[in-house]
């Protein structure tokens, strides 16, 4: 069954169209690769799947539930949870009670809260690092600490806005890994956007392509790369 | 209510909102190019008014003569408010800003509180009170002369910004900073001329009202909000709609005092204040939103 | 980087805290037994009230990030519905007070369903906007207000339970301790906020609305939760002040310069922080009060500085009494240039640095 469909969703600011017709489903324990020139749709898409805009078109289906018009609180308590291109992490706070602030998400006692932000920061390998301030963290560790704390929020589909960027060999190396660990565990959907194709290609299942908002191809990691329109939207706006 | 009083007060509404546009103008400008909402704004203004008074009372300057004098002081005054206070918070926390311009405001009416008590004080033309009727609708002389010289002013700036390198940095500072910087053009000397022209704007309208108004060192927190509002009626940083948006509250306020009551015309003026905001915060002319 | 200041910690507090806290608590419940002069008790009165008005704007600007320059609207609404109770149906203020209450709370989910859809600037616009509009309604309902006559109360009920007179107010011992109670609720209520649910989600709100929305904060409920506590409490300063001075008008307890003074307690002790309000309180009370009491002009003259009888002596003698706004503006700007985390950030960085670490 479909955890996932997105069905014909377009989405406009005043005469451009960000996305327009996407439509595409996951099936649940997969990673999903959401890839594309820059100002392709990919961040759009995501905003318009947890609730940030509204779609102008289509519908965004989620374990059943038509998503449109839920605000992100709604569709976070759904079990649907991103993070973001630009980190926000809540920098007066420190790594834990960023953490902490997820996980309240799914109970009001700061006790399991406590326990179960724990237990996230440890799956990001951060327990060193639990008392420091959010804003002081490095890049690398900013990203790990979105990851921890969208996990606390306990999801059934995670979004990853590219989680990887800016980050150096290692810490992408420890990310994907930790990507490849969370899908292990069998209980959560990831859907990915990723300029690293290498990462793209190694972590995903299957991949989709946006180019100018539109959906230019679906297919396995090893079918993308072979699809020439796939390879003259990457060479022409991008090399 | 008789038409010719509704005629009578959408003129002379008209003739106020000229010089509520100036002040708006200058508020819009100095967030247009600094994201600052300026909320000493109205002291500017106070401390413009205080000028043409001590002017006109000391060396019998006339008020409107005097904006020649009161223009590059105000200009002097707030470039050096910029360089000394504000331009250490720009890009800093907007709240911060906030509270740094009330302080200021604060220091203003309060010194001009120590310096000149806060006795009402009250400038008297020959023309003070004199006006000329045109088809039984009387017009007051002094706003009239002072929507003469506010209409000179703001084509003057018109001209200024579109016309002059200086004016078309300005404007590409307030478009996108950075890409202002990187095209040369030297944003630190631009924000203190923005903030130089922005208090020159505000202390000129705060002559060009004083031979009509109250003079006392806590008049500017009410024009302050006034500022406000005229600006985000018009879209924060939008120079045209600034200028409408004066006039519009002028109209407003001139003509609720005569239809509902001088005492609500503000509350008024703050509902559709708050209306805007609401429904359209971008306002009449402003694309961006904060 | 090193750990936090355990002082300024989320968890609990060690032993040692809490014994200096159980002793300045004792001490400060004794002190009328003690100390008798009506205007030092005055001074008090004046620190507790403070505390309770900066630590209610603290909840909902210090912890939650939504910059409210209104908060006048309710300490007015307080007052307000405290005396016109009193004088007009002879409803006792303790009585009055809950109305009062209810009456903030109400005004501030009006205030909240319009102003919080706003943010940044836009929103400490509209909450000023909305305190003029209650300003300007206080002093025009003339029927319900009197205007800007104001409304003087002479003598306050006594406080019985059952026939037994508690007291009379005839003294300021009473105001003492209702105001001692009342900070000390504030600053009990601000440490429960901080150690629940509440406090992590108004911090998240502050930290990053877009990033709490997304981790499952209803940000309408939660800012409007903030708010509705921090305008409970700043009614019950309005009315607290209202039967302390027995005497409001529009301009005294609904003016923006009081929303100004209200926001700076806490900006000047640090924001955010349990002690930030208290800290501020001490520095701000008695500074207005050296002014407006002319204490600093006295001085000036008495230690031979100034002459009195020359021009600025009589000057600062005839006007230094009204420039506590002033200096309350010098405050703000040196704060906002030198300290933008407060007096209590700025020495926490100071020690830090002493000690050779990186705050």
């Amino acid at each position: 069954m479909a955890i996932l469909e997105i069905k014909h969703v377009s989405k406009f600011f005043g005469g451009l169209a960000a996305n327009s017709d996407v439509s595409f489903e996951m099936s649940e324990g997969m990673i999903m690769g959401l890839i594309g020139p820059n100002g392709a749709g990919k961040t759009t898409l995501f905003n318009c799947i947890t609730g940030y805009y509204p779609p102008s078109k289509g519908e965004v289906i989620f374990d059943g539930k038509k998503m449109n018009g839920l605000q992100p609180d709604t569709v976070c308590k759904l079990g649907m949870a991103r993070t973001w291109q630009k980190v926000r992490p809540l920098a007066k706070m420190t790594l834990l009670d960023n953490v902490m602030v997820g996980a309240l998400c799914r109970t009001n006692s700061l006790r399991i809260a406590r326990e179960m932000a724990i237990e996230q920061i440890k799956v990001v390998r951060m327990e060193h690092k639990i008392n420091f301030l959010a804003g002081g963290l490095p890049i690398g560790e900013r990203k790990k600490l979105e990851v921890a704390r969208v996990l606390a929020t306990q999801p059934k589909l995670l979004l990853l806005d590219e989680v990887m960027g800016g980050l150096n060999p290692a810490e992408s190396d420890e990310l994907i890994q930790l990507i490849l660990d969370i899908k292990s565990q069998g209980k959560i959907t990831q859907m990915v956007i990723e300029h690293d194709m290498k990462a793209i290609m190694r972590i995903s299942d299957r991949v989709v392509v946006l180019n100018s908002g539109e959906k230019l191809a679906e297919g396995s990691p090893q079918e993308i790369v072979n699809n020439p329109e796939v390879i003259t939207a990457y060479l022409g706006s991008e090399h | 209510m008789t038409f010719s009083v509704l005629v009578q007060s959408i003129i002379s509404g008209l003739l106020v909102g000229g010089v509520y546009a100036l002040i708006g103008v200058g508020l819009t400008i100095i967030f247009g190019v600094m994201r600052v909402i300026n909320f000493a704004h109205g002291d500017i203004m106070m401390v413009g008014m205080y000028m043409t008074y001590f002017l006109f009372t000391l060396f019998g300057v006339d008020p409107f003569m005097s904006v020649l004098i009161t223009m590059p002081l105000m200009f002097v005054f707030g470039a050096i408010m910029q360089k000394v206070f504000i331009n250490r918070i720009l890009g800093t926390l907007p709240q911060n800003q906030i509270l740094l311009t009330i302080g200021l405001g604060l220091i203003m009416s309060n010194a001009a509180m120590l310096a000149f008590t806060s006795d009402y004080k009250i400038l008297t033309t020959s023309y003070s009170s004199s006006s000329f009727n045109v088809a039984g609708i009387s017009i007051s002389q002094p706003l009239l002369t002072s929507f003469l010289i506010t209409c000179v002013i703001t084509a003057g700036l018109y001209w200024f910004l579109m016309k002059t390198d200086t004016g078309q940095a300005i404007r590409a500072t307030a478009q996108d900073r950075e890409a202002a910087q990187l095209m040369g053009i030297n944003v630190k000397w631009m924000s203190i001329l923005s903030f130089g022209i922005g208090s020159a704007m505000a202390g000129t309208a705060g002559a060009l009202i004083s031979p009509t108004y109250y003079i006392f060192p806590q008049v500017g927190s009410a024009f302050t909000l006034k500022a406000f509002v005229i600006t985000v009626l018009g879209g924060m940083g939008s120079i045209v709609g600034a200028t409408l948006g004066g006039i519009i509250i002028g109209l407003v306020e001139s003509v609720a005092a005569v239809t509902i009551s001088s005492d609500w015309k503000d509350v008024v003026v703050f509902s559709i204040f708050l209306l805007v905001l609401l429904i359209k915060p971008s306002g009449l002319m402003g694309k961006s939103r904060m | 980087m090193k750990p936090f200041n355990p002082l300024f910690s989320q968890r609990g507090a060690s032993a040692v805290q809490v014994t200096v806290g159980i002793v300045v608590i004792a001490a400060l419940f004794a002190f009328p037994q003690f100390v008798k002069s009506p205007y030092v008790l005055h001074m008090m009165i004046l620190f507790f009230l403070s505390t309770l008005m900066g630590q209610s704007w603290n909840i909902i600007g210090g912890y939650t990030g939504q910059y409210s320059v209104g908060h006048a609207a309710y300490f007015g609404t307080g007052a307000y519905t405290t005396l016109i109770l009193l004088s007009t149906k002879e409803i006792a203020p303790w009585y009055g007070m809950w109305l009062g209450i209810a009456a903030s709370i109400i005004l501030a989910l009006i205030i909240g369903s319009i102003c919080f859809r706003l943010r940044g600037p836009y929103f400490v616009l509209a909450s000023i906007a909305v305190a003029e509009i209650v300003r300007l309604t206080a002093l025009n309902l003339t029927s319900i207000t009197k205007g800007a006559e104001g409304i003087l109360v002479i003598d306050i009920p006594a406080f019985k339970i059952g026939e037994t007179v508690i007291t009379d107010f005839s003294s300021k011992v009473p105001y003492y301790y209702i105001a001692l109670v009342l900070a000390l609720v504030i600053i009990g209520v601000t440490w429960l906020v901080q150690h629940s649910k509440l406090g992590y989600y108004f911090q998240a709100i502050r930290e990053d609305q877009d990033a709490a929305h997304s981790l499952g904060i209803n940000l309408t409920i939660w800012k409007n939760s903030a708010l509705v506590i921090s305008a409970a409490f700043t009614s019950l300063a309005g009315s607290f002040y209202a039967i302390f001075v027995k005497f409001i008008d529009p301009s005294t307890v609904l003016p923006l310069d009081l929303s100004v003074q209200i926001v700076l307690i806490s900006i000047i002790g640090g924001i955010g922080t349990i002690f930030g309000p208290v800290v501020g309180s001490l520095v701000l009370v008695p500074l207005s009060e050296a002014l407006r009491s002319n204490v600093i002009a006295e001085g000036l003259i008495n230690s031979g500085l100034v002459s009195e009888t020359s021009g600025i002596g009589i000057f600062l003698k005839e006007h230094l009494a009204h420039a506590h706004v002033l200096i309350y503006g010098i405050l703000v700007v040196v704060v906002i240039l030198f300290m933008p985390e407060g007096v209590l950030g700025y020495f926490r960085k100071m020690t830090a640095k002493r000690k050779g670490g990186k705050a």
